[in-house]
């Protein structure tokens, strides 16, 4: 059973909506879905099932009971118009629902003339109320109504058909009546073995008149119906009898969307003269509505100069996607060409790529946990020499400057001189922030550095021994008093599954506060799939927190890596790496990688 | 005399597309994606922002339509334009989303429109006085623009949802704001630079001077607090707070300020 259907706009309004399952409107659960597309705009793992895309929400997050769902969606562009419908999960039978409800309520709604109402509504044709405002719905308040009447008759039918046919012996040749593709077909025969739960489920009777309840009774009425040889037409008829009041109000909802098919299979011809001036509006005039035509060859060439960028082709065809999809049916301003205002969807679209999602405060989080007396515990990943070290040593210096205890931790237990490599890093930083440390000698536990930067180290040695050392060592952290904790680990290639299988459980032992992944700016396309796998590498319930992206300063204006990353994971980059000093770290300001990568 | 018809026409057609132009530029242009329109927009505009989940958009069909009605989520910016409040003036009334992936929208306008008669800042009074953290964040990114300006831009705390058991008093959460911008604005002297400064030298073609000034405005902000603390009179803007509620019909209050505002 589904669970709601609705259509909203972009701005927030809720045009329609139809509680299925006879529950109160849940907006928590559209906000999530919504939330879910904004965090990540192409909806990437989203499926696609025929014609529209679904995407899988896991339950999970801060609230304990809130439960996974699906939704299947549907976005129009003239007006912009948000249908989806929510179902607990995935299973061939629900898409099948979610999508026929869609199908239905999308040719219901354009044929009810609402696309149209709301457009002149929008462009401010309609009456005016006394703030001199015309409501998305002005005027409409009928159609919307009958829209609500028609499709909740329809989509009982239709579930009530779907139901007599399970409880018959279907022929093949039925079915391809009146199922077109063979796909089609095999689903509703995955239906039947939930038949018998989703009736005593439908709540919705209401709608159809009161004399029709016995009606709704449907086992019988199945079984008196397995003695004839129906084929669908008279099945619609014999339905018909019964249920008058549904049956007219079906025939008129079938009368009012094939009238709809006739008239807008009239092609806009285009004449010369059309022509002509589209060409002055395309370039100067503006005013214009965009088509895929007009857009082709420009994307194309955003599209090259992304990739003369560094940015992963994967990544460019995604971007140029979401310009496509924002402009296609929409106008372009006044005096605007449409090079001009693809651009500045480009620019739209870069920019909330690399927005991250959540703000990350660092400093308030980790006085946060040392109020607790809580070490706040940072582990490293990356590749090999992309990094990794030099990168925890800018950040333990900038945060030995804002007065925190740092423990540095070398989980590194393979790489030989990984150690003694971050014996001088302690060093070094030890005496950035005291000056009268001497090299070299042992702090008053009897370890490297000072009281402001310590290392932990436990020799060389197995996967094994790395946990062992970052439990060590956060405990070690929490009885001395430590701000943070930060963790070296070993590089590894991303593509060898036994190199990364043991971030695994080394996440889930030592349960780092943040996961960081160091990545070179150099890389280029290869980095779509580094993100990617480090991120998998930790399992479902772990994400990896944020990038580091480093030599950034040599790469010059190339800076794609960053897009292909954070496009690969939906995860932001919090720092970039912009030299060999100590105090070459910087956040990242999305408006000059957007600049750069725009230039 | 080929040559002088040519001529005309050529000026003809000159002077009418340069008062179109001007029509055009005037009305200022409905869609967001209005090119790279450099003139600032004049049009006097009240602007509703605030973290996601607070009532924006409840508010804004409320004023808009007198509805009340259920919303979600907001991923686009909503716009009146010559909005009538009631006998007051007319005014241009947006309403941004709250996700933070989609502040963008408001800075860019914040930025680019030069008449700004008020922003109503809508906050949901039952959040914990603790974890206004994110809220203020919020609102020190709307102050790091609007305090650019000669007169800064006067912001109204709309605190929704008083008719909840758990709400807090307009003035309490006021103070709540007042001290975790202090904490944000001192954290963020602490932090590290944003990238933009230092790559200057070696990217100067696509940093130009604007990013300069930026920073120049941003230290500028951050001096405020240095006489006591942050706090809100310190401002160039009018810092306000009232409580509201959309959902029980009672905006009065709010619809007050706007007005207010308007015949300023």
């Amino acid at each position: 059973m589904l669970e709601q259907f609705g259509i909203i706009t972009p701005q927030g309004q809720v045009l329609y909506q139809y509680n299925i399952s006879g529950k109160r409107f849940a907006e928590v659960q559209i906000n999530k879905f919504i939330a879910h597309l904004i965090a990540s705009p192409g909806a990437k793992g989203a499926e696609h099932n025929g014609k529209f895309s679904i995407v899988n929400i896991n339950s999970g997050g801060p609230t304990k009971n809130a439960r996974g769902f699906c939704t299947m969606y549907h976005i129009t562009k003239q007006p912009e118009l948000y249908y989806f419908a929510t179902y607990s999960d995935a299973s061939l039978q629900l898409n099948d629902e979610a999508e026929e409800i869609l199908t239905l309520a999308l040719s219901l709604w354009d044929s009810l003339k609402l696309n149209l109402g709301i457009i002149d509504n929008l462009n401010g044709k309609g009456d005016k109320n006394e703030h001199n405002y015309v409501d998305i719905l002005q005027g409409l308040d009928d159609a919307v109504r009958k829209f609500d009447q028609y499709l909740k008759v329809k989509y009982e039918a239709s579930i009530k058909k779907s139901h007599v046919l399970k409880e018959k012996t279907s022929t093949e040749s039925y079915q391809k009546k009146r199922n077109n593709d063979s796909k089609g077909s095999k689903k509703k025969i995955a239906q039947s073995n939930a038949s018998g739960r989703k009736w005593g489920q439908n709540g919705m009777m209401e709608e159809i008149n009161s004399k029709d309840a016995s009606l709704l009774d449907f086992s019988a009425e199945g079984d008196e119906e397995n003695s004839y040889s129906i084929n669908a037409t008279i099945e619609k008829d014999s339905f018909g009898n019964r249920t008058e009041n549904g049956e007219f109000l079906i025939k008129e909802i079938d009368e009012l969307l094939s009238k709809e098919k006739v008239t807008s299979q009239q092609p806009a011809k285009e004449t010369t003269l059309d022509n002509a001036f589209g060409f002055l509006k395309k370039h100067v005039l503006g005013n214009k509505t965009i088509t895929e035509q007009d857009l082709n060859s420009i994307l194309e060439q955003m599209k090259q100069q992304l990739i003369t960028k560094n940015v992963a082709p994967e990544a460019a065809a995604f971007l140029m996607d979401q310009v496509s999809k924002d402009l296609v049916g929409s106008k372009t301003a006044g005096w605007t060409s449409v090079e001009i205002t693809a651009r500045e969807a480009l620019t739209k679209a870069l920019t909330q790529v690399l927005t991250p999602g959540v703000s990350v405060d660092l400093l308030h989080e980790i006085q946060k946990k040392a109020e607790e007396k809580q070490p706040y515990v940072f582990s490293i990943v990356g590749v090999n020499g992309v990094g990794k070290s030099t990168n925890l040593s800018k950040l333990a210096f900038w945060l030995l400057q804002n007065n925190f205890k740092v423990l540095i931790v070398a989980c590194d237990t393979f790489r030989s001189g990984a150690i003694e490599q971050l014996r001088v890093h302690v060093e070094n930083l030890a005496q950035l922030t005291d000056e009268s440390h001497i090299r070299g000698s042992k702090n008053k536990r009897g370890k490297s550095g000072n009281d402001h930067v310590e290392l932990f180290e436990a020799g060389y040695g197995g996967s094994d021994l790395v946990t062992k050392i970052a439990k060590q060592a956060i405990k070690y952290a929490k009885d001395q008093d430590f701000d943070v904790v930060l963790m070296d680990t070993a590089g590894r290639r991303h593509n060898d599954a036994t190199l990364m299988s043991p971030l695994k459980s080394f996440a889930e032992q030592a349960n780092p506060d943040k996961i960081i992944m160091v990545g070179e700016a150099l890389v280029g396309t290869d980095s779509v799939q580094q993100a990617k796998n480090f991120n998998n590498a930790f399992g479902k319930a772990r994400d990896i927190d944020f990038f580091i992206v480093s030599k950034c300063d040599t790469v010059g204006q190339m800076l794609g890596t960053m897009v292909n990353m954070v496009y690969a994971t939906d995860i932001p980059i919090l720092f970039v790496g912009v030299g060999q000093t100590y105090t070459d770290l910087r956040t990242l300001s999305v408006n000059w990688a957007v600049n750069i990568l725009m230039s | 005399m080929l040559n002088n018809t040519v001529l005309i026409a050529l000026v003809f057609v000159l002077i009418t597309s340069s008062l179109l132009l001007i029509t055009q530029r005037h009305k200022g242009s409905r869609l967001v994606l209005n090119g790279e329109s450099i003139t600032k927009n004049k049009e006097p505009t009240i602007i509703i922002a605030g973290p996601s989940n607070s009532g924006k958009t409840a508010f804004y069909t409320f004023l808009t339509s007198g509805k009340l009605t259920n919303t979600v989520t907001s991923q686009k910016t909503s716009v009146a334009h010559d909005f009538k409040l009631s006998k007051a003036n007319t005014f241009r009334l947006m309403e941004f989303p709250g996700h933070n992936k989609l502040r963008k929208q408001l800075i860019d306008t914040l930025e680019s429109s030069n008449n700004i008669k008020g922003l109503l800042f809508m906050v949901d009074s039952t959040t914990d006085p603790k974890d206004l953290t994110e809220v203020a964040e919020f609102l020190f990114q709307i102050l790091q623009v609007t305090e650019r300006q000669p007169d800064g831009c006067d912001i109204l705390l709309a605190c929704n949802k008083c008719e909840s058991f758990t709400s807090r008093p307009p003035a309490k959460i006021k103070d709540a704001l007042e001290k975790e911008m202090d904490k944000i604005i001192a954290r963020k002297r602490k932090s590290l630079d944003s990238v933009q400064n230092t790559l200057n030298g070696s990217l100067k073609k696509t940093d130009d001077a604007d990013n300069e000034d930026d920073q120049e405005e941003k230290s500028a902000l951050l001096d405020i607090q240095v006489a006591g603390g942050f706090k809100f009179s310190s401002l160039e803007g009018n810092v306000d707070a009232l409580e509201g509620s959309v959902t029980k019909n009672n905006v009065d209050k709010w619809e007050c300020w706007i007005e207010e505002r308007l015949i300023n």
